[in-house]
């Protein structure tokens, strides 16, 4: 019977410390967490009324942080253009082991990372992208880069050897959906599996490197060229260069709706990041090597020396924050500071729909 | 039956040094003596619990030993149970535990028996076997006054039914004078005299020993 | 909050193909992996605790090292070993649930060890002495070691099943987190939650708040019947 009461114990104070989790997504949340946590302690029959409690009390104190106020200030801005290339990956690329000893048996996956590369440059495929967002979040995400290489050729259906192709890619490209919405209609018609890993694009390169990949979809024109150069990339069939700018957006600088930086007046965005700068308005950065976190880096005024180098902004630390995080999870940091931050349209259009519904 | 002599230290103290020793069959014998004298740790090498110093067997080879250690254990199954690890002769569990009326806990697992409950649980299990030499470590050092006398009667019971030699350590004179025909007593780790009871425990030739018979035996 | 248990309910009675898929990986990943590590464990932390032999101390060191090493340096290792241009790169297993158990039963086994050791330690003395005097078989005193052991052997599946399934550091390292193959709970509720997708993530986090408790209820009934 004891054994039953602390269960039911248990239990309550895990849905209660849930309670808190949950009011996290609007507050800072501790204080709800410790209030959810003694109220069910004292009586663990109630559990459901005091979660509920819980976060309808958070909801009427901060009602006001529920829905999100940050928002797009700057965007289609030149200087902000998100260029997505796809490299296939060349199994006779200068692998190295972590000791630095060559490798050259690394098994890459060179067929069905062709098939893929063509299939998502068929001028149907391309269709589908650049239209995609329009149902879910009535805005395209992607546009074609004008002169993108095509492809009219036939795509080979997958045989055991090719079936399982390895795909490094960004966050910002996996969670934008966008794979999600293609590749099924790939894998359906040719009969390939494919396995998408995602990380910035610092870390999917990485992989790439390590003979994890087959192909990479990534957004960073300068960690692109380097691993071209560096000999790990290959030219598919049919195409010219190793890398494949395909698809782009732009980057949009997102704020708080009060703007106490004039960001939205500022003739350019160098100007507007100039303006963060120059009044130390809060602002959080990836700080993780992604691509979006580079594309940051180089909006900054050259004479503050931002770079990716932790002592590069030292001295900012007051206003810049160097969160080392996903995107969702910055933009919710970002929130809850009434910060400034870069992001990809997608993740921040994913970010207030999904909001939208938390409320 | 013969033990041969041996020494047993624990570090650089030694605990009990024992010349070789006769036994005879069907013979109780007491192991008396002051706590700390020696007489546990002797009883544990002839079970062969521990190992001497010198490593070499202390008993023949093939004795059959059986030895009840001054903590009982109850094992994770029942009280029947635990009777039959030794051997599966349920005539006998039966008897045993009407002996030391367990009988109406058979089926309750051992090691949720009381302490008293767990002693007469293990004498019963011990007595299961057939052997030449028996040990009973302190058997009725947790059980109260009626527990002893059933105790006793059943190691004698036993003795005389087996013809095997018996140790009974012991802390209480009384018990080993109820019981024993021989006596070894102990002291500081020597084995200081032995012989029939009535010598060793009425009147011991040895200072030490009278002095202990002085101290408990009135 | 309230939303996200209902996005949980909806979730699950919905049938969502992925969230089926994501638990029938973690299932197979936590259940292989904690009984693997119990296979292992058992008789390790057994011998650890009943035998005393040269090089005894020394494995009781390496053990609590082990026990300490960080989930992650674990996935590094197992990582850089089976990657495409590691050593062990012709097993093809990085990104396998394969892989994630071994590096699951990796970091579980000297958990288990340890509290299957620390428990064998207290009884091993009494339960041999009894055994060796009333003449048992050493095959017969070993049933019985594991036997006595039945609440440690019980409480550390249960110890070594929340481990394998909350865990994240090394099974998204070694696992990718790929859709529809390596992605358990854990990683699923990390990318959701790095993409701001907060109740997605709650509500899973819900299940598997669930399904452990479940677990645990199931075992602590067994454990009852177990003990008694």
């Amino acid at each position: 019977m004891k054994k039953l009461l602390a269960l039911v114990l248990a239990l309550s104070t895990v849905l209660g410390l849930l309670a808190g989790c949950g009011a996290k997504e609007n507050t800072a949340g501790t204080t709800t967490e410790d209030t959810a946590n003694t109220e069910t302690t004292d009586a663990p029959e109630t559990t459901d009324n005091t979660a509920e409690t819980g976060t309808e009390e958070t909801t009427d104190d901060n009602s006001g942080a529920v829905v999100v106020d940050l928002t797009i200030l700057k965007e289609a801005d030149d200087s902000m253009l998100n260029t997505y290339s796809m490299i296939a990956v060349n199994p006779e690329a200068p692998f190295t082991d972590a000791d630095g000893n060559a490798v050259s048996d690394v098994t890459i996956n060179t067929a069905g990372a062709d098939a893929l590369m063509h299939w998502l440059l068929l001028p149907e495929t391309m269709e589908l992208a650049t239209n995609y967002g329009m149902e879910e979040y009535g805005n395209t995400l992607f546009y074609a880069v004008d002169g993108a290489p095509t492809y009219e050729g036939e795509i080979p259906a997958a045989t055991d050897e090719t079936k399982t192709i390895r795909l490094s890619t960004t966050t910002s490209v996996n969670d934008s959906g966008l794979l999600a919405y293609l590749l099924p209609q790939f894998e359906e018609a040719y009969g390939y599996t494919v396995e998408v890993q995602s990380a910035g694009t610092g870390k999917a390169i990485e992989a790439a490197k390590f003979g994890n990949a087959d192909l990479i979809l990534v957004h960073s024109k300068s960690q692109e060229e380097e691993f071209v150069n560096a000999g790990f990339a290959r030219v598919i069939d049919g195409m010219e260069t190793e890398r494949l700018s395909f698809l782009y957006n732009y980057f949009v600088l997102c704020g708080p709706s009060a703007d106490p930086a004039g960001v939205k007046d500022a003739a350019t965005v160098l100007d507007a990041f100039a303006a963060i700068a120059e009044g130390k308005y809060p602002f959080i950065s990836r700080g993780d090597g992604s691509g979006t976190h580079t594309k940051e880096l180089s909006l900054w005024p050259a004479e503050l020396g931002i770079t990716e180098d932790p002592e590069s902004f030292a001295d900012y630390t007051d206003w810049y924050t160097s969160a080392n995080a996903g995107m969702g999870a910055c933009l919710v940091m970002a929130e809850e500071m009434g910060g400034y931050i870069l992001t990809d349209k997608a993740t921040f259009l994913t970010f207030v729909a999904n909001n939208g519904v938390m409320e | 039956m013969n033990l041969y002599a041996f020494t047993k230290s624990f570090g650089s103290q030694t605990a009990v040094t024992v010349p070789d020793l006769t036994l005879q069959a069907g013979t109780l014998y007491a192991v008396i003596g002051a706590n700390g004298s020696g007489k546990s740790t002797f009883s544990r090498v002839i079970a062969g619990v521990l190992s001497p110093d010198s490593r070499r067997p202390v008993t023949e080879a093939g004795l059959r030993v059986g030895y009840l250690p001054q903590k009982s254990y109850g094992y994770r199954l029942s009280v029947l149970q635990n009777l039959l690890l030794v051997n599966q002769d349920r005539e006998r569990a039966a008897q045993l535990l009407e002996a030391v009326q367990l009988s109406h806990l058979a089926g309750k697992p051992a090691h949720r028996l009381s302490g008293g409950e767990t002693a007469r649980m293990a004498l019963a299990r011990l007595f299961m076997g057939w052997y030449d030499l028996v040990i009973l470590d302190e058997p009725t050092a947790s059980m109260d006054m009626e527990s002893t006398m059933l105790t006793e009667q059943l190691t004698r019971q036993y003795v005389s039914e087996t013809g095997c030699a018996l140790l009974l350590v012991t802390h209480s004179l009384q018990q080993a004078r109820r019981l024993a025909d021989h006596a070894l007593y102990f002291h500081k780790g020597q084995l200081l005299e032995q012989g029939p009871a009535k010598t060793v425990l009425y009147e011991p030739q040895c200072h030490e020993a009278q002095q202990f018979l002085s101290f408990y035996g009135s | 909050m309230g939303s996200a248990v209902e996005q949980a309910v909806q979730l699950i009675a919905s049938g969502d193909r992925e969230l089926l898929n994501i638990l029938s990986v973690t299932a197979r990943m936590s259940l292989s992996s904690s009984l693997i590590a119990l296979l292992l464990g058992v008789p390790l932390g057994l011998l650890l605790g009943a035998c005393r032999f040269p090089g005894r101390g020394l494995l009781l060191v390496l053990n609590r090292t082990l026990m300490g090493v960080p989930p992650v340096v674990c996935g590094l290792i197992f990582y850089i070993l089976f990657s495409g241009v590691g050593p062990l790169r012709h097993f093809h297993l990085l990104f396998t649930v394969e892989i994630m158990i071994l590096a699951q039963v990796v970091l579980i086994t000297p958990l288990l060890t340890s509290h299957m050791e620390t428990y064998v330690a207290q009884i091993a003395g009494p339960v041999r002495e009894t055994a060796k005097g009333l003449g048992l078989s050493r095959w017969k005193t070993f049933l019985l070691l594991l036997n006595e052991s039945r609440y440690p052997i019980f409480s550390g599946y249960l110890l070594g099943f929340s481990r394998a399934i909350a865990e994240v550091g090394a099974v998204s390292m070694v696992g990718g987190a790929i859709a529809w193959k390596t992605n358990v709970m854990t990683t699923a509720i990390m990318q959701y939650t790095n993409r701001g997708n907060f109740s997605l993530g709650i509500a899973l986090g819900l299940i598997l708040l669930v399904l452990s408790l479940g677990m645990n209820l199931l075992l602590s009934l067994l454990q009852r019947k177990v003990a008694s």
